[in-house]
């Protein structure tokens, strides 16, 4: 997902960036005519058009929406000043993961990194509370718990790992 | 108490009387924001291993950068903001001394807390990080640097409250203040300027957000004393995401106020409230403050509407901001045969880099985005984009101003060099981010992998350009200070 964000971000910015340019430069050019106020009128609906359906699209199916627990594993992780303890060491792959979260002092971050460091999915851990989100691994290997909430001095090393397994057949 | 009549003095002699406070806050923020870009520097140039920092000190400096940055960043808009008001009311200077005095109060007690008591808890102080350091830092720094946070808190109180009151005098209410006649389409022979309209808004908004992180201030100081007095963290998280949303919004939003007083200067045409504009402004009084929930995206624990509400607002208060404030900026510049000095550049550059920024952050703000981009590097890429190239070009392009003179000419060999490294460090350092936070990585990290270095080299250099840019801005409009206007 993250490259697709980037591309559309940076292409969205630069055409924005490319209008003020446009802009500064119209500046010897004539005076705007009677249609801007038309025009600013259509930017509003375009923006507010776009807003609806990209709201609709993105929200339509619950982007925290978590895995039934009779069709999911259940995982739990705890953190604190600097650990990460996850209560298995591997975890099939094809079946969705309930990953049930707490913390034992601060907040932190529960990041899930694959092999390649790519960030997969997050969720915070709030003092007091047990948050949950649901993740189903594809592909087998080695996979990294980094902190995502600045909580401190080692804030960096608090890091471990888990492996996903291929899925017997 | 004074009337009505006695506070409506217009024209530009009405700011003369605190001209000097005025410019005394700019050199202080001009210096402070430079000190803090070097702290900057400093940690990009750490993560990318081209100096070795100690981790500790590490987050002193990530602390003191975020701190100082939003601070400053909130007393050159607010310096800003008084500036231009002061053209509209008549205000008190002794407010004015009152609220730097107690900004400067807050700095050393701040930096007390970091660089004596080792204090690196964020600026956020997220609850209950300040009582558990992990053995770096006594329980008396955090309370310092929250002690600092309070001073200037009050500062703003006392600064909002002489706005608030005056405008009331001025205007009659803050609701004619905010424009709602011409909303209504009822006749005010006597409409708000922008300015006005502005500071209205501003003052609602950020007092009740300087209140709300008061009560969060207050409890965490109670229980740095009272360990046995516990908070629901959540709660304080949200009670600190809103303070500290709507307080570096609100930089901005009083920042502004220059574009509005000093880019008609060069256009010829006078930037004039009028029914869109009173509407865009009352829709970011509500927007600024609904719109926090967007930093909670995955604490997944808070009620969905709430997040839902974050991901809209986050959207929708780009309309606002594109459609009104960038669009009209357009239509200003347009055919108005402007002459572009340092001063005008900064400005016209200053909505850009806003807009530009709100780009990235709406895309964060949508909750399926948010889940591989929140903490990423991605971040501070959206939010250096409308500080570095909106609010702090706002801030160099007022300072610039003030010390132009009454003659308008073309950018000198200096100026355009500096503008043009300025321009071009800011726009590759949050792209760096930006392809950061794309590749993952994790924001407020000491050590970085080696897989990160690259980014992190180009960023440093990048950095370098900004703070040579800066340099030449600080210096410029310092030397330039005691000089007679020509």
């Amino acid at each position: 997902m993250q490259p697709v964000v980037l591309f559309i971000s940076l292409i969205l910015m630069a055409a924005l960036s490319a209008v003020f340019v446009a802009a500064a430069r119209a500046s010897r050019g004539p005076a705007p005519g009677p249609g801007a106020s038309a025009k600013r009128s259509g930017l509003i609906w375009v923006m507010t058009i776009l807003g609806v359906i990209v709201s609709v699209a993105s929200l339509r199916e619950w982007p925290h929406a978590l895995a039934g627990t009779g069709d999911a594993l259940e995982v739990n992780v705890s953190g604190g000043q600097w650990w990460w303890d996850i209560d298995t060491t591997e975890i099939p792959a094809g079946k969705p993961v309930n990953f049930n979260v707490t913390t034992e002092d601060v907040t932190h971050g529960m990041g899930i990194y694959d092999s390649d460091l790519t960030l997969l999915t997050q969720v915070q851990a709030i003092p007091g509370y047990t948050t949950q989100i649901t993740y189903t691994f594809e592909e087998p290997g080695s996979y990294q718990i980094l902190c995502m909430e600045f909580c401190g001095v080692a804030h960096h090393d608090m890091v471990n790992e888990f492996e996903v397994i291929a899925a017997e057949g | 108490m004074s009337t009505v009549s006695e506070n409506y003095v217009p024209g530009h002699a009405a700011a003369a009387p605190q001209a000097g406070a005025v410019k005394l806050t700019m050199v202080l923020s001009g210096a402070v924001f430079a000190l803090m870009m070097v702290f900057g520097l400093l940690m990009r140039a750490a993560q990318g291993q081209w100096i070795d920092l100690d981790a500790a000190l590490f987050y002193q400096l990530l602390t003191a950068h975020g701190a100082g940055m939003v601070g400053t960043a909130a007393l050159s808009g607010a310096a800003i903001m008084w500036y231009f008001c002061g053209r509209h009311l008549v205000l008190s200077g002794g407010i004015f001394w009152a609220f730097l005095g107690l900004f400067l109060l807050g700095v050393v007690l701040i930096l007390g807390a970091i660089f004596i008591g080792g204090y690196g808890g964020a600026w956020t102080f997220l609850f209950p990080l300040p009582a558990l350091s992990g053995g770096a830092w006594e329980a008396g720094a955090a309370a310092a640097f929250m002690l600092g946070y309070t001073a200037i808190g009050v500062g703003f109180l006392l600064y909002y409250l002489e706005l608030g009151r005056r405008i009331h005098a001025r205007y009659g209410s803050l609701v004619r203040a905010l424009g709602w006649n011409l909303i209504l389409g009822r006749e005010d022979n006597d409409p708000p300027p922008p300015a006005i309209v502005a500071a209205a808004a501003v003052t609602i908004f950020n007092s009740i957000g300087i209140i709300l992180g008061a009560a969060v201030l207050v409890a965490s100081l109670v229980h740095l004393l009272v360990p046995g007095f516990e908070v629901d963290a959540l709660l304080a998280k949200n009670l600190i995401y809103f303070f500290g949303h709507v307080f570096i919004n609100a930089s901005i939003y009083m920042a502004v106020t220059a574009v509005y007083e000093i880019l008609p200067e060069y256009t010829g045409k006078p930037w004039k409230s009028n029914r869109l504009f009173a509407i865009a402004w009352n829709a970011v009084l509500i927007f600024v403050m609904a719109v926090y929930w967007h930093h909670l995206l995955q604490d997944v624990v808070m009620p969905p509407w709430m997040l839902v509400v974050g991901q809209l607002v986050s959207y929708f208060s780009g309309i606002p901001l594109i459609a009104v404030t960038a669009f009209s900026t357009f239509l200003y510049v347009r055919g108005s045969k402007m002459t572009w000095d340092l001063a005008s550049s900064l400005l016209v550059l200053s909505v850009a880099g806003w807009s530009v920024g709100s780009v990235p952050a709406s895309i964060d703000g949508m909750i399926s985005v948010n889940k591989v981009m929140h903490n990423t590097m991605w971040v501070p890429g959206h939010f250096h984009t409308y500080l570095l190239l909106g609010e702090v070009a706002m801030a160099f392009g007022f300072m610039a101003w003030l010390v132009r003179g009454k003659t308008i000419s073309q950018m000198d060999g200096l100026d355009r060099a500096a503008f043009v490294t300025y321009l071009a460090g800011a726009a590759g350092f949050v792209t760096v981010f930006l392809f950061s936070g794309a590749a993952s990585i994790p924001r407020r990290w000491a050590v970085h992998y080696e897989e990160w270095l690259a980014h992190d080299r180009i960023g440093t250099l990048f950095g370098g350009l900004v703070v040579l840019g800066t340099l030449v801005f600080v210096l410029r409009f310092a030397a330039r200070l005691g000089r007679r206007e020509g």
